[in-house]
């Protein structure tokens, strides 16, 4: 087993592959090492602790296996990245690290692109409606090992199709202290009038510390529709930016996440309007028990003469303990002056009329908290367009509500 | 609007040929801190803090998130102690003529003085004027400038200076502890309710120059007071600092209310710092309006200490041409059961950029405690823009925190709808924003709600084509 990151292991992984590809993780080593670790002195990141997260530990070698599911057909490719890169390498070639650049600044997705191995290119030609999703499960293997899947998505001109991806896997804590680093990149492209139902969770173990970036452009009349779930994992950054790239485009993100015990979890969004008459709408629903920390940040950011934006933000905190800590952070950065911008946060706990409503309808007070929780992440959920998927994702938090 | 049109309207933009009776060489250093110390007469530990705030501001960095400020300003091109009077008088008719004749010119008289329970006017360093109603003294209302509060009444003064806002809080907060000069002290006794408003106004004549006027206000159990102040510039090419310190000490059940109208000229970088602590069922209230400037950094804030207080920020800015609007407001709890209200509109217009910068916490002790944000802003053109920079920071379940922002323009519509009823359409966009920021506008007083109103009619002056 191979630990700590060097030029030398990321040599020996990587032997074999194309120059192209080569060149683009060698600058993103070069991102990696020039940046510096993030400490609790940057505003993102004071109130996280990631003292447990010993680079030097971790074995190198990728230790994530996929496993896809979904019929294809009309030309849809959906495979995993090895062979995409063999069997389609042009395509891949055109679409890789355009919008998750190797020279980015971001520690850990510079990391992620410098190392990635397993991962999944799905690829929807022009027109094509594919009615079934495709479903990518990542399950995360070992202890102190990293993963680093890439999912590569691109959606043609007048194609639709629903992508399900889920992270799980990992150790626990009754695995003698061991971790997990976890970095993914997913990167999206959803051209001129196509159309991506996305929808996303992890389950990690709960010693996993997880980095993950999601960005996609949506180009003209093209639309996006994102549901993402964070349940597991010790510390989970989560990065979603969608940038609006053509006139028409729509994105709407929704998230839920369920911190509990000792959990940290970054949200930093970002709807990000490059042309105008765009719409963006965003969702996030956060659940705080026990001493868990959630720490919001969403930026809308409208480019010079993107008129005719209408962009929408919202972050909803419940809080169940003293004990937990909630920031939020909903950030409008506008230069255009024909348009509609508008955001809202609230933190705050169950309602005392809500539980005396359920109280004098016969339900014990455990199970009024319980209906209100669940009640409070429905709208999130309700978004989910695959029956089983959405069913997932209830029973995730159902077991979580009553910790089952 | 060309800039010449903006600076013909600004009508404060003159300067006054004044002669400095004292002056420093520019330049930051020991040495004007030993000066100003030995020409203000100062107790020896007032003289060691500015010494040690001089080094806690060399030492201090400029936080990431002020963008340019650092390549901006040459801190050592700047003056730092300029005074064009002798000492502060407490008679109109001692103010130095040409003094006189600048304020005159300012529209502040010794006439205005009826409407307010008491005047300060500084002029560059130094208080050229401080006096307060006869009747208002006799119940005890201590109203001077901040020099004169701390050498008559250096016991109260000691015990509140600096506690508030230390200089190791910012690197601002530290500059003016350095070369502070002038502000004014006011001490509420208790059960008082100062009905008048007590008014001060700032004004810098001199070029390239720091104005550090440093205020403290204390208001002690049961008192009120409303605390009004104004400030206005030279246009000149180079640009002048403004550093300004505002503490303030509302104690149990006492209310205060301060409110700010800058109008500095576009020449003056505005950094200002301003913090009130609210004792148990205080209420403090901030009416910020900031119409002018180069550059404003400024986020009043109110730290809640004891059970019930309530803390209120209103906040209004108007950023035109050349300038950037950083305002906001800040609430941070640190008791049960309090509760608090900000409430901020901003325009943005010929290029300006306006930003909202708040910040909401809520700390353990914070039981039961209910905070309310709301932004609004209005952008009038595709050269301007606007931010809002919100954070909010909860600890536990026990507070309920909401914050609700929007962006937009004057919308077609609503001129479309005036103007049918027979209303131009600059006279519409107007009445539109005229009653976009009323919420704010009607806290007023009088005289500054019609001065607001007139500036930003002249702000608005083509901007729909």
């Amino acid at each position: 087993m191979t630990t700590g990151f060097t030029q030398q292991t990321l040599e020996n992984i990587t032997s074999g592959e194309p120059v192209w590809l080569r060149q683009q993780r060698q600058a993103a080593w070069q991102t990696f090492e020039k940046l510096p670790l993030p400490t609790k002195r940057d505003v993102e990141w004071q109130r996280f602790d990631l003292k447990a997260l010993k680079l030097d530990k971790i074995s190198v070698e990728p230790s994530v296996t996929e496993k896809l599911g979904g019929a294809t057909k009309d030309g849809v490719i959906f495979c995993d990245m090895a062979t995409a890169a063999t069997k389609h390498g042009d395509l891949v070639k055109e679409y890789l690290g355009k919008l998750i650049a190797p020279d980015e600044p971001r520690k850990f997705a510079a990391l992620h692109a410098a190392f990635w191995k397993t991962g999944t290119f799905v690829y929807v030609p022009r027109n094509v409606q594919v009615a079934t999703p495709l479903e990518i499960l990542y399950e995360f293997n070992g202890r102190n090992t990293a993963g680093f899947p890439h999912t590569l998505v691109v959606v043609e001109p007048g194609a639709e199709a629903t992508l399900v991806q889920k992270f799980v896997g990992g150790p626990q804590p009754s695995n003698n202290g061991a971790i997990g680093l976890h970095a993914s990149g997913t990167e999206v492209f959803v051209k001129d009038g196509g159309h991506l139902h996305y929808i996303s969770y992890q389950n990690f173990g709960a010693n996993v510390f997880d980095f993950t970036l999601k960005r996609a452009r949506v180009g003209r009349d093209a639309e996006i529709d994102w549901v993402i779930g964070q349940f597991g994992a010790s510390f989970q950054r989560y990065d979603i930016e969608c940038e609006m790239d053509g006139e028409g485009g729509m994105s709407y993100m929704y998230g839920v996440c369920f911190a509990e015990h000792n959990q940290q979890f970054g949200q930093f969004t970002k709807q990000h309007h490059k042309t105008g008459n765009t719409v963006s709408d965003l969702l996030f629903k956060n659940v705080l028990r026990d001493s868990a920390v959630t720490n919001y940040a969403g930026m809308i950011k409208v480019e010079k003469n993107a008129n005719g934006t209408n962009a929408y933000q919202a972050n909803r905190n419940l809080v169940l303990s003293e004990k937990v800590k909630c920031d939020t952070k909903p950030i409008l950065e506008i230069e255009s002056n024909q348009l509609r911008c508008t955001h809202g946060a609230t933190v705050g706990r169950l309602e005392d009329q809500h539980m005396f409503y359920l109280r004098s309808r016969g339900l014990r007070e455990e199970q009024a908290r319980e209906v209100l929780i669940e009640a409070f992440l429905d709208p999130v959920l309700a978004r989910i367009q695959v029956e089983n998927v959405r069913q997932e994702f209830s029973t995730l938090i159902h077991n979580k509500v009553v910790r089952k | 609007m060309s800039t010449e049109l903006l600076h013909g309207t600004y009508k404060e933009g003159f300067h006054d040929d004044l002669k400095a009776v004292r002056k420093v060489p520019k330049g930051l250093s020991h040495e004007v801190v030993d000066y100003m110390s030995d020409v203000k007469n100062e107790p020896d530990w007032m003289r060691q803090f500015r010494h040690r705030s001089l080094d806690l501001f060399k030492k201090q960095e400029l936080p990431a998130w002020l963008p340019g400020l650092r390549d901006e300003i040459n801190f050592d091109e700047i003056t730092y102690y300029v005074s064009p009077v002798e000492k502060s008088a407490r008679r109109w008719e001692d103010v130095p003529e040409d003094i006189r004749r600048t304020y005159d010119k300012l529209g502040i008289a010794k006439e205005e003085q009826k409407l307010l329970g008491g005047l300060g006017a500084q002029i560059d360093s130094e208080m050229a004027y401080h006096n307060i109603q006869e009747s208002l003294a006799k119940k005890g209302v201590i109203f001077l400038s901040c020099d004169d509060g701390m050498k008559e009444f250096p016991e109260i003064f000691k015990e509140h200076f600096a506690k508030a806002i230390p200089p190791e809080d910012n690197k601002f907060a530290a500059l003016n502890s350095a070369f502070w000069s002038g502000g004014s002290f006011v001490y509420i006794p208790k059960g008082v309710k100062c009905d008048i408003p007590l008014s001060v106004y700032f004004r810098i004549n001199a070029e390239q120059f720091g104005q550090f006027e440093r205020t403290l206000i204390i208001c002690d159990d049961d008192s009120f007071c409303h605390y009004v102040e104004g400030c206005s510039a030279p246009v000149y090419t180079t640009h002048s600092l403004h550093a300004a310190v505002v503490e303030i000490f509302v104690k149990e059940r006492a209310r205060c209310r301060y409110t700010t109208i800058q109008n500095w000229s576009t020449d003056v970088y505005n950094l200002v710092t301003k913090r009130a602590f609210a004792y148990k069922g205080a209420v403090m209230e901030w009416v910020d309006g900031n119409l002018g400037s180069k550059r404003t950094v400024k986020y009043p804030s109110v730290y809640m200490v004891g059970e019930g207080a309530h803390g209120e920020i209103l906040s209004l800015a108007s950023a035109d041409k050349n300038m950037w609007q950083d305002a906001g407001a800040k609430l941070v709890f640190h008791a049960p059961n309090c509760t608090g209200r900000i409430n901020s509109k901003s325009i943005s217009g010929h290029g300006g950029r306006a930003s909202y910068r708040g910040l909401v916490q809520m700390n353990p002790a914070a039981k039961d405690c209910r905070v309310q944000v709301n932004c609004d802003a209005l952008i009038l053109d595709p050269q301007s823009r606007t931010d809002t920079y919100p954070t909010m920071e909860v600890d536990g379940d026990l507070a309920t925190v909401e914050h609700e922002a929007s962006v937009s323009n004057v919308s077609e519509e609503q001129i479309f709808y005036l103007m049918s009823r027979g209303i131009k359409k600059e006279d519409a966009v107007s009445m539109i924003v005229n009653g976009f920021i009323e919420p704010i506008v009607k806290e007023l007083p009088m005289e500054f709600a019609v001065e607001i109103n007139r500036l930003i009619n002249l702000q608005m002056e083509g901007s729909v084509g």
